[in-house]
């Protein structure tokens, strides 16, 4: 293989594994918000499933335990942020800051409470390649494609599933409605809570999904604030792929790219302080923003909750 | 008796957090009665420890009101981190480039550069906002990673100081330094301009017609638009007028407090100011008073870390739960009208 061959290789398949907590943090706000739930915590919630995940993962030697609790504290939040916003009706964005700062808080404490003050950083075995058999023996794409972790292949299945989900089946059509026009859906004998917990909840799980994969897959350990910034470019995605799940899909592998590009560019040394190539991703995301954002087609009824006994909407 | 009744549930919702937080601690493992004692004493056991209480109060209330000044418009600025930053930044560049004006010139210019690199951080922004209607939290959030890294750069760059082992700027010229207060224990005149800036606010949002359109804007956009307000020249204003608050702040904690620009100075000030902003329910004149019980908190938080060994992440989670209930009292109260 050739030099430009060996470094696109490397580059693709470091992209497609980079994309996978902006897929699964995206769809998670996909969810929550397709029935009128804005959750603005992914920061928060993330840094505390990277935190449980790996605590878990460690102390009890299952990395797959340590993901489904990182997933039970994800939808525990999603619990809390229904419970606040469609029971008590209180302000989405203020509820889901108040969220944002206990998973911060939380994810630092935990580790402080269950292993002390640590030297040396412990380790889990972060998760394996699995190829599949006949499709990673084909040149080039192979190894890209079929040869990543498990929840490389998981998370674009979900987004399929989810695409299915939500525009082929009755229940998508009834979930889009909550989000779209809630009265008209109650009128109808929507039950628009229960939509909203159901989404929220799930939604929270995948977004603490997301951020147990970065101690899984990329650094074996959790160190504070970790997370940097992805939960926040998270929804700046969800926005880009206009809340719909394929689109996001494909939006994800351009923010992983530009990662990558950043984290390549540092380590290959050249011309522009690192400073300014840890920036790119954040500077790529208000950019792409510019573009897209008036564009973008939004539920109607994002992050506005519904009271069934006002008059007006 | 109305003042009672209008307090009471705010005095609950704290009772109640303090409680929540101190099972939190005992189920630790630590005694809570002994650390509410530590935290509460603290800062008023010496004058050192008042001194430090207000040292913290003066960026506390300062980025609390870049987040509140927004939020009278109905605008979430999660950028006062970005701004301050940037703000020390631009007060840093003046500080070492003109180290050799006399003060009297020096000073004022120093703080005059920090507000003015924190509000042009924050016209970002805003001008995002106003033009292409991009989502303000998101780029205000995003616009302090981006701030991360520059300060990075300037600390590591052609003004680092290679005897500090942490990534610092070389001091500031002296005669930028504030003026001192009270020289011992050491007390800037920080704590007199973010006084200034409260007052102005609270005159500029209760007493001004241009302050009733801000705040008339965040009450009820639509009306507002109809009797002629441009709702969104308001936002604009109102975030620029937060992001030079927490410039203001960036320029007191170079010229103040360090002297010099220090990478991480900004310590988890923004995220409280937030909070701060969010426990006084977004009323800029509440501000103040929060953030001095917050300051006070913060002040016995590390004192406890260091007699108690309790982790210091502890009262973050206490002026979390604080927040969540001090919400949970206003739906009461809205529930009983």
């Amino acid at each position: 293989m050739s030099g430009i061959e060996v470094f696109l290789t490397d580059f693709l398949k470091l992209t497609f594994l980079s994309m996978v907590p902006f897929i699964l943090a995206a769809q998670g706000t996909m969810l929550g918000g397709r029935t009128g739930v804005f959750n603005v915590a992914q920061e928060g919630i993330m840094l505390t499933g990277a935190s449980v995940g790996f605590l878990v993962g460690y102390l009890s030697g299952n990395v797959l335990f340590g993901v489904i609790c990182a997933m039970l504290v994800g939808g525990l939040f999603g619990l809390i942020l229904a419970y606040f916003t469609t029971t008590l009706k209180m302000d989405q964005f203020v509820v889901g800051l108040a969220l944002f700062f206990m998973g911060l808080g939380l994810s630092s404490l935990l580790p402080k409470i269950a292993l002390g003050v640590t030297l040396t950083p412990p380790l889990i075995p972060t998760l394996p390649d699995i190829s599949i058999p006949l499709l990673s023996k084909i040149p080039f794409i192979g190894p890209i494609l079929f040869n990543q972790n498990i929840l490389v292949y998981i998370s674009v299945i979900l987004s399929v599933a989810l695409w299915y989900t939500l525009f082929r089946t009755n229940l998508g059509l009834r979930l889009r409605s909550v989000g779209e026009n809630p009265k008209t859906a109650d009128s109808l004998g929507i039950s628009v809570n229960q939509y909203r917990y159901l989404t929220s909840i799930i939604g929270g799980m995948l977004i603490g999904l997301a951020g147990a994969y970065l101690p899984m897959v990329y650094t074996g350990t959790f160190t504070d604030l970790m997370v940097k910034g992805r939960g926040w470019i998270a929804i700046a995605l969800t926005f880009f792929g206009g809340w719909s799940p394929i689109p996001i899909m494909f939006g994800a592998l351009f923010f992983a790219g530009v990662e990558v590009l950043s984290f390549r560019m540092q380590v290959g040394g050249g011309i522009f302080p690192y400073q300014f190539l840890i920036m790119l991703p954040y500077i790529a995301t208000i950019i792409v923003m510019v573009f897209t954002f008036g564009k973008a087609k939004v539920p109607g009824f994002l992050g506005q909750n519904y009271d069934r006994e006002r008059r007006s909407l | 008796m109305t003042q009672i009744k209008k307090f009471l549930p705010y005095f609950i919702a704290i009772l109640a957090a303090f409680l929540a937080a101190g099972i939190f601690i005992a189920a630790l493992g630590f005694n809570p009665f002994k650390a509410y004692e530590t935290i509460f004493s603290t800062s008023f056991r010496t004058p050192n420890g008042f001194i430090q209480t207000l040292i913290k109060w003066v960026p506390l209330t300062l980025l609390a009101l870049a987040f509140t000044v927004p939020l009278s418009s109905g605008k979430f600025n999660i950028g006062a981190e970005g701004q301050m930053i940037v703000g020390g930044i631009g007060s840093a560049a003046v500080g070492i480039i003109f180290a050799d004006l006399p003060p009297a010139l020096l000073i004022p210019l120093i703080i005059l550069a920090g507000i003015l690199a924190g509000s042009l951080w924050g016209l970002i922004s805003a001008w995002l906002l106003y033009q292409f209607n991009i989502n303000e939290i998101l780029t205000t959030v995003l616009l302090n990673f981006v701030s991360f890294s520059l300060i990075d750069y300037v600390c590591t760059g052609p003004w680092r100081d290679p005897a500090a082992g942490h990534p610092t700027t070389i001091p500031i010229g002296e005669n930028g330094f504030l003026p001192m207060l009270i020289d011992q224990p050491p007390l800037n005149i920080g704590v007199l301009l973010a006084l200034v800036a409260t007052v102005g606010v609270y005159l500029y949002t209760n007493k001004t017609t241009a302050g009733y359109e801000l705040v008339v804007t965040g009450a009820n956009p639509r009306a507002s638009k109809v009797h002629g307000i441009n709702i969104r020249q308001m936002f604009l204003f109102s975030m620029v007028i937060g992001a030079a608050l927490a410039g203001l702040s960036g320029a007191i904690e170079v010229s103040g407090t360090h002297n010099r620009l220090i990478e991480g100075m900004h310590s988890n000030f923004p995220t409280l100011g937030l909070i701060i902003g969010l426990i006084a329910r977004g009323k800029n004149q509440a501000v103040p008073f929060v953030a001095f019980f917050i300051a006070i908190l913060e002040v016995g938080a590390s004192a406890m870390q260091r007699t108690l060994l309790i982790p210091v992440q502890v009262v973050l989670i206490m002026e979390a739960l604080i927040l969540i209930f001090i919400l949970l009292s206003d739906l009461i109260r809205r529930r009983q009208k």
